[in-house]
């Protein structure tokens, strides 16, 4: 938990870091940044210290389901889920979004990619019923798409939406340690959020926080 | 030339303006503006919009812009003049077409836009765009994976003026940059074109004899690269296309392409003719003006259930 802690502090830091480098080029710091694509990463960096921190992580912890009480709702079919617990994505065809947080014993562990994953046993059977992206390749935009405080149609273009799907996805790994050594085997504790589009695919979960036990 | 095109477009009106009269149907018609239907996809958007409208009761006015600004600009003056209902419209070009669409609100006839966006918001009722970051996202995680996660690679990158070339290339990179392992030794437009894709791919290949892949823009494109790459008997190249045509699930089930990326297009143009429909019985369509669909990977595992830009439940 300390471990957590201090790794937000990073986040935290490293957000204001960027927010200070746009004043240090941008010049006046009243000015809003331009519409255009220039502005993006200015207004990107904005939004994530307005809504990262204050409003999503929250949202995420206080509106995790566990992954009996997720499996429990999808057994009720994918659209009564995810009307009472998820969140759905921009669009026709996008996926339904819920947070989600539990514990589970890693049954294998991917770790020498750009795109490391746990995968992870929580009702017992010996089987993984979920995978743990621990990044730094994230797949998905489930963190934006469950956050009710984005909204497609306030954006620029899929361009600028895309940003800031990257840099929540930059962020949430950003406060994820990796686990030393194999973890096979091992009970590891997580809180996230996942993307479904139907209620039976492999859950794919982009962890807000990992805790592998010793 | 022009004065040749000129004179097409006409008689197209005039067999148009001649026509409505004795075929017009009850609710009137709706006019179908797409690139040319050389490419399958555009093909599908207009049969998917011509299909839905006619069980709507419209009559449908199929046309082809070219990816000519100027013969669309026309092709609008056509409809205009032809009283028609409203326009579905897959544009040619971002920036050139924002005027185009604006007659046809100052007429009083609303356009719904499909595929392609236009930098102006207001002016087209609706504009339903396939996800294509989203999209572009998927082909490249698959081609990061097929690769190894590292390799010399290639981009064929989509014609210039079309905002889809952009935003694909950008989603491909969003993904492969962020391994270090893979290099891009070559990147070139063959604007959306087979034959031009045919003639990049063999020069590429030419200067860059380690390439390993292939990341296209879209699936004609893939198409040319992998014929180059069969002549040259580089059959090893990993292709990975985007769009999810017919001609590219026949090459992933002969195991030659190894993935590419549906887009919607039948269901898409459907779609818009219904909100056109909505608009105008009631005014309204109810919905936000843009909307996203996600995009769909397409591979060896699901290909077959794959027919003309519809995936199969």
């Amino acid at each position: 938990m300390k471990q957590l802690a201090l790794t937000a502090a990073c986040v935290a830091a490293v957000l204001s870091l960027s927010a200070c480098k746009i004043v240090k080029t941008g010049g006046d710091t009243d000015k809003a940044p331009a519409a255009d694509a220039s502005g993006d990463d200015a207004r990107i960096a904005a939004l994530m210290t307005e809504t990262w921190e204050p409003k999503l992580i929250p949202a995420i912890t206080e509106r995790a389901l566990t992954p009996a009480a997720l499996r429990t709702a999808l057994a009720g079919g994918l659209e009564a889920a995810g009307t009472a617990h998820g969140k759905a994505g921009s669009g026709v065809g996008a996926a339904w979004n819920f947070a989600i947080a539990g514990e589970g014993t890693v049954t294998a562990a991917k770790l020498d990619t750009r795109a490391r994953v746990l995968d992870v046993d929580t009702d017992g059977d010996g089987t993984a019923d979920l995978t743990l992206q621990l990044g730094p390749v994230v797949k998905g935009s489930a963190l934006r798409d469950f956050s009710p405080f984005y909204d497609f149609s306030g954006f620029r273009d899929q361009i600028e939406f895309a940003k800031l799907g990257r840099a929540l996805n930059d962020a949430a790994s950003a406060r994820l340690t990796v686990p030393e050594g194999d973890p096979t085997g091992k009970t590891v504790s997580f809180t996230g959020v996942l993307a479904l589009k139907s209620p039976t695919e492999t859950w794919l979960v982009t962890p807000i926080s990992v805790e592998v036990m010793p | 030339m022009n004065l040749k095109r000129r004179l097409l477009v006409s008689t197209v009106a005039l067999a148009f303006a001649g026509a409505l009269p004795s075929f017009a149907a009850a609710e009137g018609t709706i006019a179908i503006i797409t690139p040319s239907h050389d490419n399958p996809f555009f093909k599908a958007e207009a049969d998917g919009a011509a299909a839905k409208a006619v069980e709507l009761g419209y009559e449908a006015m199929i046309l082809v812009h070219d990816d000519d600004a100027n013969k669309q600009s026309q092709l609008f003056d056509s409809a205009i003049a032809a009283g028609v209902k409203a326009i579905i419209l897959d544009n040619a070009g971002a920036d050139a077409s924002v005027a185009a669409v604006q007659k046809a609100k100052d007429a009083g006839i609303p356009s719904f836009l499909i595929d392609r966006e236009i930098t102006s918001t207001g002016v087209a009722v609706s504009q339903i765009v396939s996800n294509n970051y989203q999209g572009a996202q998927l082909g490249a995680e698959e081609f990061v994976r097929l690769m190894g996660e590292g390799g010399e690679y290639a981009e064929l990158l989509g014609r210039e003026s079309d905002t889809n070339a952009g935003i694909r290339s950008q989603g491909y990179h969003d993904v492969i940059d962020q391994y270090p392992d893979m290099k891009m030794v070559a990147q070139q437009t063959a604007n959306w074109s087979q034959t031009e894709a045919y003639t990049v791919m063999e020069s590429m290949l030419q200067a860059n004899p380690g390439i390993k892949g292939v990341i296209s823009g879209n699936d004609t494109m893939a198409m040319g690269a992998w014929a180059a790459l069969e002549a040259a008997g580089r059959t090893d190249v990993i292709v990975v296309g985007f769009d999810g045509s017919n001609d590219v699930r026949d090459s992933i089930a002969k195991g030659g392409i190894k993935a590419t990326v549906l887009q919607p297009a039948f269901a898409q143009a459907q779609m818009a003719v219904m909100q056109a429909d909505q608009f105008l019985k009631t005014g309204a369509t109810g919905l936000e003006e843009k909307q996203l669909m996600d995009c769909v990977l397409i591979t060896a595992d699901n290909a077959a259930k794959l027919e003309t830009f519809a995936l199969a439940e």
